[in-house]
């Protein structure tokens, strides 16, 4: 970082980081090596026939590939009525919209479903913007995502 | 903070890495709390912010351009903007019908564009001197709420 008409302050290097220090979080967020490493959480339970992704953390461009991974996984797997909890997720931009709608089209390719849960206005706001409240199903619990059934609503 | 003229100005060169985008959104939140601007607004602010660092990250993966993302945040009496310059080739203009698929879905960029226009006061995308882009995005301090 550079304060303008003043002497740089901090540069964060333009080649591999190591041997920087940062106070992000810091844990495995994704197989890129250098730079600082956000963490995204992701923690997958059975429910009957649903499959329940619990997300905590940012869905960004550095950290939405772990996510993609992971629902790709699962639809291989056969599991195709998914249930994504973004109630732990602090920041969603284009990038964590991107997957999810890659993930609507992979699971209705073969008749499934991906419901969303989401009671943050932040995160809501996103999908109201974007007129993707009209395309996923979004539920205020997980509880109520799973009482739905393989239906949309 | 230094000033200049009326302006207060910060400036931050990122690798055009995915992973420091997020550093981005941390110190330029941190800013925009500073400047008195309130939490609903800042966190409205840092999507718009992230959609551009995006953008300017990804333009300089593909086109394979090592050279820093800057970011320039320009703190003035009654807005705040925020200048991510890319070195990337101009973007292409595509339609807006052109960014939908088979089955109707926006693309990635559709979204993008339009959570930039929406979350920003302003948003324009500049030639940069040099070559590249400069997004340039505007907040008026006064907004009206909700």
């Amino acid at each position: 970082m550079r304060v303008a008409n003043g002497r740089p302050i901090t540069r964060i290097p333009t080649e591999a980081a190591d041997g920087c220090s940062y106070t992000m979080p810091l844990s495995a967020g994704g197989s890129r090596k250098g730079g600082p490493i956000m963490e995204l959480a992701l923690d997958v339970s059975k429910t009957g026939s649903l499959s329940v992704v619990d997300v905590k953390g940012e869905i960004d461009v550095y950290t939405a590939p772990k996510l993609r991974e992971k629902l790709i996984e699962l639809v291989s797997e056969g599991s195709y009525n998914v249930v994504v909890n973004l109630e732990g997720v602090d920041f969603l931009d284009s990038t964590g919209l991107g997957v999810l709608v890659g993930a609507l089209k992979r699971v209705k390719a073969h008749d499934g479903t991906l419901k969303l849960v989401c009671t943050q206005e932040k995160i809501l706001k996103i999908f109201k913007i974007t007129g993707l409240t009209k395309v996923f199903p979004i539920f205020d619990s997980v509880d109520s995502a799973v009482a739905s059934g393989d239906k949309d609503q | 903070m230094p000033s200049v003229g009326e302006s207060s100005v910060v400036e931050l060169e990122i690798p055009p890495g995915s992973a420091y985008v997020a550093i981005v959104r941390l110190a330029i939140a941190a800013l925009a709390r500073g400047a008195g601007l309130g939490e609903e607004a800042v966190e409205e602010f840092k999507i718009a912010l992230s959609e551009a660092c995006t953008n300017a990250v990804l333009v300089h993966e593909e086109s394979s351009i090592h050279e820093p993302v800057e970011v320039r945040w320009i703190e003035e009496a009654d807005r705040l903007i925020v200048e991510v310059s890319d070195r990337g080739p101009a973007p292409e203009l595509v339609k807006e019908a052109d960014q939908f698929d088979s089955q109707g879905f926006s693309s990635r960029m559709l979204m993008s564009r339009v959570l930039l226009s929406a979350l920003a006061d302003g948003c324009e995308f500049l030639p940069r001197a040099g070559g590249g882009t400069v997004a340039r995005l505007v907040l008026d301090r006064q907004r009206p709420s909700g």
